[in-house]
This record gives C-alpha cells, structure tokens and sequence, in this order.
C-alpha cells in the first residue's frame, strides 16, 4: 500500500460515524477527566455509571466526553453531544471558565444544560442566556458566606487569604472578599499560588508576617494541603480554614496531622453518616456513598462526585413532566425539561434540598452546606 | 497551475457543508480546523521557513481574541471593526514582543517565546479588564445585513474564506521579494545578508505576519466561540499549534492545513473510538494521541505533505521584455576600488589574518591563493562584512568599510560567493538567484501580499533569468538548487552576485567542483566580466585556473602575506615556492 | 523585608533550584548526545516521586506494570528496527535488558512493597522502577528518528509527554502524593529552620554532579557520550554506536528524573502531571545555560529557584509573569554574547 493510499485508508476508518438510537433520552456528560481538574473531573465521570438506565419508562443513555478543562474543548464536545448524539440535555462541566463558555451554545441550541462548578456567575445574573443553564453545587457565596459567619462568631477580625492562581482562587478570593466586608472582617494578606506549585513559602511568609487571626486557603483536592503544611512549618498558630474543595479523603491523606482542626463548609454528604435522621438528605447521600465505593472502593467517595449524581437526581424529576409535552429528542421535549427543572420543589439531593425559581438555577438554601472540621483524621461535623 | 489546486481544493470545500447529509458536527470540527489552519500557516512562514520556533502563537491569537471581545462586548463596537482592531492591536503587540525575540538565536529564541508568552498568560488570568480566570461571555456573533452568523455552516463559510484569504496572502508573499528574503533565512542568514538582506527586519517581519494571522484566528475564534478566557492562549495550546505544523509538513502551506485537520479529526474519533475499545472508565486518549504522533513522525519525519506532493518547483514565465533594471556605473578603470590596510583578526590567541596590506584596481582580477587554513576566506568574511576585522582597515571607493554589516556592504556594490555554497534548497535555482537582486528591488511586504509588485517582480526575475544564461545555466532555471552537483552550484551562486550588479566579485573557490571545460568557460566568462569593468577578487586553489587568469596575485600563509605581483613574478618567488609548493610536496 | 525573611526565601529558592539543576543538567546532556529537547523530562520526576511514596505507604505502586510494559514494547521495537539483523549475542542483551531486566524489578517490588523493606530499600526500588523506563521510550519512540531535525525530534517529546502524562493518570490517579522525609531532623540556623530533606537534596544533587563529573571526565563510556555530543559523525566512525550513546544519555536522564521526584515527595506534593512545570525551569535554566554548559546550567537553575522564591513572596499572583519576564533580558544578553558569527543549524 502506498503512503497515500494509507492516508486515505486511515480518514475512512476514522470517519466510521456513530449510529443513532431511537425512542431514549440522550444525556450528554463533558467534564475534566484529565487536566488540572482532573481530581474533580474523574469522580464525577465515575459517579456517571451510577446513574439510572431508565426514568419514567424511558431508556437513559450517557455519553461521557472528557474537556481537559479546557473551554474550547468543552464547547466543542457540547457541539458534538448536541449534534451527533442527539443530545437532550448536557451535563458539565467541571471549572467555571469552561460552564461560562458552555452557556451559548446552550441557549442558541436550545438544549437544557446543569452545570458542575462552582461559581454563581454561570447562573447569576438570570438573562435569556442563561435561562437554559441549571448548577447543582452549591454556588460559591452561600459557602463564602458560611466561612465568614463562622469566622465572625468565632471571634476572627482579620484574615489572610491564599488561593489558587486560577478561576476557582480568583472566585473565591472575590466571593471572600464581598462576604468579610460584610462580616466586618479585614483581608489582611491575599496570595494565590499554582496547583502543580512545588513550594509556597513565599507567600506563606507573607501570610504569617500579616499576622491574621485566621488563614483560608481556596484550593482543591490534595494540593490545598501545601500551604497548610508550610504554615505549620512557620509555627502558624491562628485558625486554618478550607473550602469545600477539599471534601475528599485523599486530602486528609496528604494533610495528616497538619490538617487536623482544620474548619471548612461542604455539602452535608460529606458528613452523611453524622447527619441526624430526620434529614432527609442523610438518606439520599448515604445511598450515593454506598454505590459510589461499592463499584469503587471504600473511602473513595468524594462529593464533587456526587455533584454529577445530583444532577440525575433533578434530570429524574424532570423527566416526567416533560414527556407529557413532547418526545425525546424534540425540540418541544427539550424546552419541557428546562421549564420542568425550573418548576422543580423541595428535591432532595445528596448535597441539598433545591427549590428552583426562574431566577434561581440553583435553588440550595442554608441546608446545603454544613461546617465541618476535621478530628482524627477524619471529617466531623461542627454543629 | 500546480499553485492553484491548493485554491482548487479550498473553494470546493466552500461547498462542503452545504451538501446534503453532511452531518453539522462535522463542519464544526471542520471550523476550528480552519482556524487552527490560519495559526498554522503563521508557523509555516515563521517556523518552517523562517526557522524561529515559537511556542507562543496561542498567546498571540489572544491579543486578538480579546481585544475584539473587549471592543463588541463593553463598547458594542461591531465585530467587523474588531477585526482590523484585533488586527492592529496583535501587530503592535508582535512588533514590540518580536523586536526583543527575534534578535535572540535558536534554542534562546524558542525559550524567549515560553518566556513572554507564560508571562502574557498570567497578566490576562490576573487582569480585570478581560475578565480574569473566567474571562467574557456572551460576546456577539458576527453579523451580516443583520443576520447573526450563529449556525455552523454559516461560521464555516466565514472562517474557510478566512483560510483562502490566509493561504493566497501568505503565498503571495513568499513570492515576493520580502518573502524571498524570508525563505533565504534558511539557507543561512549570512548569505541573505550578504545580498542586502535586513535580516533582523526580515525575522521581524516573519514574527510580526505571524502573529497578525493569529490575531485573525483570534478573531474568528471569539466571534465563533463568543467567549473568551486564559486557557486557549496557554503554553499547551501553543505547542498544540506548532505540533500541527510539524506534523503537516512545516515548510509547506498546504502541510498546515493538513495538519490542523489531522490534528483536530483525529482528536474527535479518538473521542469516539476509545471507550469502544477499552470501556468508558478511564481516559486513553492523550495516550494513544502521543503514540500516533510518533508513528507518524517516524514515518515521515519531515511532515506528511512532502510525501503526498514531492517538492517540485513551479515553472516560471520570464517576461523577457520587461524593462531592465537601472545599473551602476562602473569606476574609471585603473583607479584604486579597494584597499585593505594591515587588516587583522585574531580569535583568542590565533591569528587568523596578520596585518594584510594589498589593494585592488578598478577592472582587474585579484587572485587570494595559499595553503588551507592561510586565512583566505576569513579576509572574504572581513570584507563583505560577515565577520569584524579586530584591527586595521578597509576602504571602498574611497569610503571606509570597515567592521560594516554585510548588507552595508552590499548596498555598496560588492557581491560574494561561498567556499560551502549557500543556496536555499527548498527554491529553485532562478528564485536563490533572484535573491541576489534583493537592493534592485523596492517593493514593501505590504505590496507583495496584495500582488501591487508583479511589474517590479517581473523585472528582477527578467534579471535573474538573465544572468542565470550569463553563466550558461538557463536550462537549470526551474530546478530545485540543490539538484544541481556541487560545481554547478557554485556558478550558480556567481549567477546570485552578478544579479547585485556588482562593482565587486568576491569569488570563493569558484572552480572547485567545475570539469575542465567547465572551468576553461569559467574562466571566459570572468575575463569577459572584467571586460564589461567588473572587477574581481577570487581565492582560489586550482593553480592552473588561477595562474591564466588574474591579473595579479596576493600569495598569504598562516594569516600573513608573502608575496603581491603579477602571476609569473609570484611564481618564482623563493618564499611563495618554500611556503606554498614545499609544504605540499 | 528583614533579613531573616530574605534568608528563608534564599535557602527555599536554593533547595527548589537544586532540583532543577540535576533536570536542567540531564536536559542539557540529552540535547549534547541526542538533539532531543526532554519535554517529558518531568514525568520520570512525578513517576519516581509517586512510585516511592506508594512504596513509602506499602502499596505495590502500578508504575511496575507500566514499567514492563514499556520493555515489551521496547523489546518488540527494538526486533521491528533491526529485523533480520540482530543475531544470537545481540538478541540476548536485548532481551536481558529490556525483558528479564523489568521482569526481575517487579519481582522484587512483588515481594519487598508488602514487606515495609526501609526507606534505603524503598528509594533504590523506585529509582530502579522508574530509570529502566527512559531508555525504553528511547529505544521506541527517538532511535528511529536519529536523523530528524531538532524541530521534529521536540515534537516527539512533546507527544511523548502527552502520552506519558495520560500514563500518569492511568496508573497514579488525579490526586497527589506525599512521602514520609527521609530523616526527621530540622536544623535551626538563626531565622532558617533546614528540614533534613533539604540536606538529603542539597547533598545528593552535589554528589550526583560530582559523580557525573568523574563520570565524564574519567570513565571510557563517559568519554564516549561526550564524543558524540561533539561529534555525533566523528564518534560513530570512530567506533561508538549513536544509539547506543542515546540509550545512556536517556538512561541517566531517567535515572536524575526518578531520584528527583524521590528526594521532593517528602517536601512537597507530587501529581501525576506536576512534572512538566518543574522539567520546565530545569529546561529554561538548561537554555540559559546555552544547552551545552553543565556549570552554567546548574547556576541558571539556583537562579532560577531563587527567582522563583522572591516573586512568590513579592507579588504571588504575577510569579510566572516576573520570572519569566526576568528572563527575557538574561537570553537577550546570552545571546548577544555568543554572537551572531556563523550560521545558525
């Protein structure tokens, strides 16, 4: 075979198109598989096999595409889950920057879509853009606003804070800023430093000269646990707190002792088993918690999983509704979903209970989050 | 016709998303191949010919990304002003970062892109103008008579006119003679300045049409995407680009289209086809990408275009009667052109050329002979400026030359060949002597981009193709330099420096390589030059072909001169025989 | 700032710099031998940081598999390069090396990882997982392509890197590690509190140049590398296979990368991806260096590090954006200092 033939040879298998289903609902999953969200990205894609097979009589399939989290990336995989799976709602992605980008698309295309990061702004300020994008967890003021109230009953005046030198750092260093201006507390020191970062003691020697009452460290995953360990180093002595961006056990495994007391806000999953009884999230939660490590491991659950599991969970309420208006795969079918996830009441989900309104996408309230320190190695829950 | 298949094939891919069944993913992907195309095309004139790798072009497509994002966002300035906006906005951007860069050389240079490009990275991801880590959204489309270009098909129209246009300007311009001075970068930076060459304004010129095609594709790529932040401009994006290049075949336009494609198809079915195989858990596609990248540079190291078209250079009509370009007038024959005045270089503790006096008369010929390593080619480089003398002086027509950069020397009317012969191998022999023509020829970049420099570019080829007979080597004309055996090579560089119309021939072993009725030609065809007033300096080790024919002779050995007189006087010299004849017996 | 805060930032930037000197020294001798820019250079830094700490926790770390998978595919290119041509004795050493080689590592990590055999143990057997990897991928991925251009040879570095990167993820998952420190003990000096760690790197990095020194300048295999950094044309007729310089070249790269990743986990954390911006300012130190000078390297990297140190305490935000603006200016300065003479390659 020549060389060109076997150019040619190589586009035509690579061509091979996937092949329609008929009469399913198609939900379309881009998220950080691999990349620098890759901690939040691959419990998620895990948490995807979890999902129901069938809602309502209908048959539910899953396409999960990985976006590195990049937001090119993202918006080429929607267009791609919107036009060559047929996709009837999108799930994804994992980082702000790349939801923002999402968000276009969704309008122009008309496909409903929830988003996992953090940020308020996907959904805030409600616009006809944005009437088409839904968001699970919860938006990154209420947990802000939860530090700062700890913070203020705990008697902290002054905080320094040291974040990741990108979009998640930057929301919370805003977010922070708005929620302890309200609490009347000063930012003294504001530093950010790089996930992959081998050493932060730069900034750490700002922190310390600045002497806060309390540091808050916004990173996520394992690498949130540098900054605390070299403020150790320096003989730290004020209060750590963390975000919720640490909810995951391999933080506590790279943190050890140094992490312990450590204070931070999370989606009451985290701390499922501690919860009282009468919560009705503990049994939503618990569910998830035992078929997540029952396919995965114990101790491997993480809550930014659970964040993909929560969107089934609003996907599963929808559905119903929607199919009086219209068949999968329709426009009119699509459009119904999106009206019937706005019109959604009291959902119990793994993270929270959510009442969306046409203004409100999110629609967590205080129950979504609780404060959590961590004590034996293990996370507690702060009454 | 073999330049306009390419052309061809764009404009029937016009057609291709209009076709019925065309499944519209497929002219998305097919719209960011496009743009990933225009970046790539960037790197071909700035990587591929010009040599400079950059592993900052997608920081570059940033500037103008933003730019217009910032301008149809918060201004609700039209997208349509963005672009010269976005356009303007990278030029200036490229000027400034590229007037540092390209004065770096090779691996520095490539560090210095990571360098301001990592840099630029951050400032975007910590600046409140454009919107930090999480950038702008909800930036318009672009819109015609009202209609806003939202469906694929529509962006695929805008964005492949986009590639037509990026691919025919940047064709156009390799064709002309700032391009021709692009594409001798790579034939050694030495030669080009040596025919007048700017060559830091030329690689300044390639960063700078570079970078405004990625401002372009930055533009599109907003107004597609209609959002904007840091993570498309990153490091990796950039290598993302350069491997696009590389794959498609560097040096070659057509490589940077194929490339882009490859690159982003193969991305999407890999996509597609991996969970098949190995299952849904688990993320192989980086892995397997990594993998078929190398096969596929093992395969074809150079790219793949070179192996779907070998290198064929076009046929070249000569408009044999375009008017002839303005001469120089020659020096009053017999009066003093050249002078060289205990002229001295030393590298370290050597001496490579010890105090050389000797002068040259207008319309003589000027043999430079001695053993190897005698200093010969170093004095060469002294006086055309290649290399600066640590002592002593050189005069030319009464002005001094000394430590003067090659082109200045150029500009003056001295010519040179090579003792390793400098051609550019992927042009054809007529084109690498056109560049010798490079100062007869005042068309800007600008001009040769819009096609405004035919009737000049018409008259410098009608030069080339004359001297290129001059020397008996008009058949050669279309062939790629290279093919020609080494001798050959060699004339065809004097065919180069007579195209500067030179007052001066600095000839560097002109017969080495040359058969012996080759040589005697030769030999006819610089006496009849010396005729015609030129006069000539060549160094020489063919003792015969020297001997009956230069007026004079300089003998050198171990950087100091040993004898200057006419050829038979030398020849008897006690002290030109022990040095010369002796050492080699 | 006092003088105690600038001595910490020095010692830290120092103790950073270390580690990119022993990178940037194994860039730089890579380039000499082979013209391949080591992009995946960090790689066997995350792989050796992420194999000792599983090995530190008594995990059978997955990179063993990867490891005799990488043989494999050495040992079956290796018969695709030289099909037909590899005879008895010359089939043997292949396959010792890169089949019984891997064979005989993993049986070992097999055995010892349950065992908690001591951190001595612990960090030979990572070195020894992770080194063999690098002359492999030579032998898959560069060897056949000995007489590209530099240009393409760094494009296969880069794919190599997004492969072995996508490796990472596979067999180390997305988060990070730490390892226990090798000692203990913290030196109190005034202001500096120096871990042990940073005396095990500090030391270590000294001793491995040191050691690279002898072996460049007294053994006959060093000879031979640097011959063929010089003369690639020249060394092969004089007797020393190219690719067989290429292995060692890679094989010490290998080797520097995996002690690296050893001697950081217990200071920092290590991710499966985190070696790419470490091998960077190993590579931006390397260039500054010239590519081609070992002391001027390892000063570049120190510089580097402690660059690195102050921007962070200065302005933590723009970190990237002041080190590598810092750089413009030095590259400026080397490269007007070597001079625009002859040709450029």
């Amino acid at each position: 075979m020549s060389r060109n033939s076997a150019i040619l040879a190589a586009a035509v298998v690579l061509g091979l198109a996937t092949p329609a289903l008929a009469d399913t609902i198609r939900v379309g999953v881009t998220i950080s598989t691999t990349g620098p969200a890759a901690s939040l990205g691959v419990p998620q894609r895990n948490s995807i096999a979890l999902l129901p097979k069938e809602i309502a009589g209908q048959t539910i399939t899953y396409t999960v595409l990985d976006d590195g989290a990049d937001s090119t990336k993202a918006v080429a995989n929607m267009r791609k889950l919107i036009e060559e799976e047929k996709a009837d709602i999108i799930i994804g992605t994992s980082t702000t920057p790349a939801s923002l980008a999402m968000i276009n698309v969704a309008a122009e295309t008309k496909v409903p879509m929830i988003s996992l990061s953090a940020s308020a702004s996907i959904i805030q300020p409600m616009d006809a853009t944005k009437r088409w994008v839904f968001k699970v967890p919860q938006n990154d003021n209420l947990m802000a606003d939860a530090i700062a109230a700890h913070m203020a009953a705990n008697g902290v005046k002054t905080v320094g804070f040291i974040g990741f030198n990108d979009a998640y750092g930057d929301g919370w260093a805003r977010e922070f800023t708005r929620a302890a201006a309200e609490k009347n507390i000063t930012i003294v020191a504001n530093e950010r430093f790089a996930r992959a970062d081998t050493s932060v003691t730069g900034q750490v020697l700002k922190l310390v000269a600045a002497k806060p009452d309390a540091v808050l460290i916004a990173g996520s995953g394992t690498p949130a646990a540098l900054p605390q360990k070299t403020l150790h180093e320096r003989a730290y002595a004020g209060k750590y707190y963390q975000t919720h961006g640490v909810a995951n056990n391999d933080f506590l495994r790279v943190g050890g002792k140094d992490v312990e007391g450590t204070i931070l806000p999370a989606g009451p999953i985290l701390v499922a088993a501690q919860l009282p009884d009468s919560n009705p999230i503990k049994a939503k939660a618990l569910e998830y918690v035992k078929a997540y490590e029952a396919a995965n491991g114990a101790g491997s659950v993480a809550t930014f999983g659970a964040h993909a599991y929560d969107a089934a969970i609003l996907l599963t309420a929808a559905v119903p509704g929607a199919l009086a208006k219209g068949k999968p795969g329709s426009a009119e079918f699509r459009a119904a979903l999106r009206d019937a996830m706005e019109a959604q009441k009291n959902v119990v989900m793994t993270h929270g209970i959510a009442n969306m309104t046409a203004d409100d996408h999110n629609g967590f309230d205080s129950r979504a989050r609780v404060m959590v320190t961590i004590e034996g190695g293990a996370w507690k829950l702060l009454p | 016709m073999t330049r306009f298949w390419p052309l061809a094939c764009i404009i029937l891919a016009a057609l291709v998303p209009w076709l019925p069944g065309m499944p519209s993913f497929w002219v998305t992907l097919l719209n960011y191949t496009g743009i990933a195309a225009i970046v790539a095309i960037g790197l071909v004139v700035l990587t591929g010919i010009g040599g400079m790798t950059s592993f900052g072009q997608a920081t570059l497509l940033g500037l103008g990304a933003y730019t217009t994002a910032i301008m149809s966002k918060y201004y609700d300035i039209s997208p349509w002003l963005g672009l010269p906006a976005g356009l303007l906005v990278t030029a200036a951007g490229a000027t400034l970062i590229g007037a540092v860069t390209v004065r770096l050389s090779g691996h520095y240079l490539a560090l210095g892109t990571i360098a301001w490009s990592v840099g630029l990275y951050y400032t975007f991801a910590n600046l409140d103008l454009v919107g930090r880590n999480d950038g702008i959204s909800g930036i318009p489309p672009l819109e015609i008579a009202g209609y806003r270009l939202i469906d694929a098909r529509m962006s695929f129209t805008v964005i492949w006119l986009g590639v037509l246009l990026a691919a025919l300007a940047t064709m156009n311009l390799l064709d002309s003679r700032a391009g021709r001075a692009i594409r001798a970068l790579k034939g050694g930076a030495v030669a080009a300045a040596s025919f007048g060459v700017d060559t830091a304004r030329t690689r300044l010129l390639a960063f700078v049409y570079s970078a405004v095609l990625a401002g372009f594709a930055g533009w599109l790529y907003v107004h597609m995407q209609r959002s904007v932040n840091p993570t498309p401009f990153g490091f990796y994006q950039s290598i993302q680009y350069l491997l696009m290049a590389v794959i498609g075949g560097a040096a070659h336009i057509p490589g940077a289209l194929l490339g882009a494609a490859l690159v982003t198809l193969v991305n999407d079915r890999l996509q597609d086809i991996l969970p098949k195989l190995f299952g849904a858990r688990g993320n192989y596609e980086s892995i397997v990408f990594g993998m078929l990248l190398i096969a596929v540079l093992q395969w074809a190291p150079d790219g793949l275009w070179p192996l779907v078209a070998r290198f064929r250079p076009r046929r070249r009509a000569i408009q044999a009667d375009a008017p002839r370009l303005a001469a120089q007038t020659m020096p009053e024959r017999g009066s003093t052109l050249l002078e060289v005045v205990r002229l001295r270089r030393s590298f370290g503790g050597l001496v490579a050329v010890n105090d050389i006096d000797f002068t040259l008369k207008a319309g003589e010929i000027l043999g430079l002979i001695g053993p190897n390593g005698a200093g010969k080619s170093t004095i060469f480089n002294l006086i055309s400026g290649v290399d600066t003398p640590t002592g002593g002086i050189v005069r030319f027509r009464g002005g001094d030359l000394t430590g003067r950069p090659a082109r200045h020397v150029a500009a003056q009317g001295i010519a040179r060949t090579f003792q390793h012969v400098k051609l550019v191998a992927t042009m054809s022999v007529i084109e690498n002597v056109a560049i010798g023509a490079h100062l007869r020829g005042h068309a800007s970049p600008l001009a040769g981009l819009l096609r405004l420099d035919r009737a000049e570019d018409a008259r410098l080829y009608a030069e080339a193709a004359r001297q290129l007979a001059r020397v008996g080597l008009a058949d050669a004309a279309d062939r790629p330099a290279t093919s020609l055996a080494l001798g050959q090579q060699r004339i065809v560089e004097i065919a180069r420096a007579l195209c500067l119309d030179p007052v001066l021939l600095l000839l560097d072993e002109p017969a080495a390589g040359l058969r012996h009725n080759e040589k005697a030609e030769l030999a006819t065809l610089l006496r009849r030059l010396r005729d015609e007033g030129v006069t000539i300096l060549l160094v020489e080790h063919d003792m015969e072909f020297v001997m009956g024919l230069v007026d004079r002779l300089v003998v050198m050995d171990f950087g100091t001169k040993l004898a200057d007189g006419p050829p038979d006087v030398v020849r008897v010299d006690p002290r030109v025989i022990e040095a010369y004849l002796g050492s080699v017996e | 700032m006092d003088l105690s805060i600038f001595l910490i930032l020095v010692q830290d930037g120092v103790v950073n710099g270390a580690i990119y000197a022993l990178l940037a020294l194994s860039l730089v001798l890579v380039f000499a031998v082979t013209r391949v820019i080591l992009v995946a250079q960090g790689e066997f830094v995350a792989f050796g940081g992420l194999t000792y700490a599983a090995l530190a926790t008594g995990q059978t770390p997955g990179a063993i598999w990867l490891l005799g998978g990488l043989g494999l595919a050495a040992f079956a290119a290796g018969l695709w390069q030289e099909r037909g041509r590899m005879r008895g004795g010359t089939l043997l050493r292949h396959a010792l090396f890169t089949l019984a080689l891997p064979a005989a590592i993993i049986a070992a990590t097999l055995v010892l990882a349950p065992r908690r055999a001591g951190i001595l143990v612990e960090v030979l057997l990572a070195v020894a997982i992770v080194t063999p990897m690098a002359p492999y991928l030579y032998r898959i991925a560069f060897q056949p392509l000995g007489n590209a251009s530099v240009l393409t040879l760094l494009i296969a570095a880069v794919a190599l890197h997004l492969a072995l990167t996508g490796l990472g993820l596979v067999f180390f998952g997305p988060e990070g590690f730490r390892a226990p420190p090798f000692s203990d003990a913290m030196i109190i000096a005034g202001p500096l509190m120096i871990p042990g760690q940073a005396i095990w790197i500090l030391g270590l990095t000294l001793a491995l140049m040191l050691a690279l020194y002898a072996f460049f300048e007294k053994t006959l295999t060093g000879k031979a590398l640097r011959a063929t950094a010089v003369n690639r044309l020249g060394a092969r007729l004089v007797g020393i296979p190219t690719a067989q310089a290429g292995v060692i070249a890679f094989g010490l790269a290998g080797f520097i990368g995996a002690l690296s990743g050893v001697l950081i986990v217990p200071l920092t954390t290590v991710y499966y991806d985190g070696g790419f911006m470490i091998g960077l300012r190993g590579f931006t130190a390397a260039i500054i260096g010239g590519l081609g000078s070992y002391p001027g390297a390892v000063l570049a990297a120190l510089l580097v590090g402690v660059a690195e140190s102050f921007s962070s305490f200065w302005a933590s935000a723009f970190k990237e954006v002041i080190v590598f603006t810092a750089i413009i200016p030095v590259l400026l300065w080397r490269s007007l200092r070597r001079g625009h003479g002859e040709d450029e390659e």
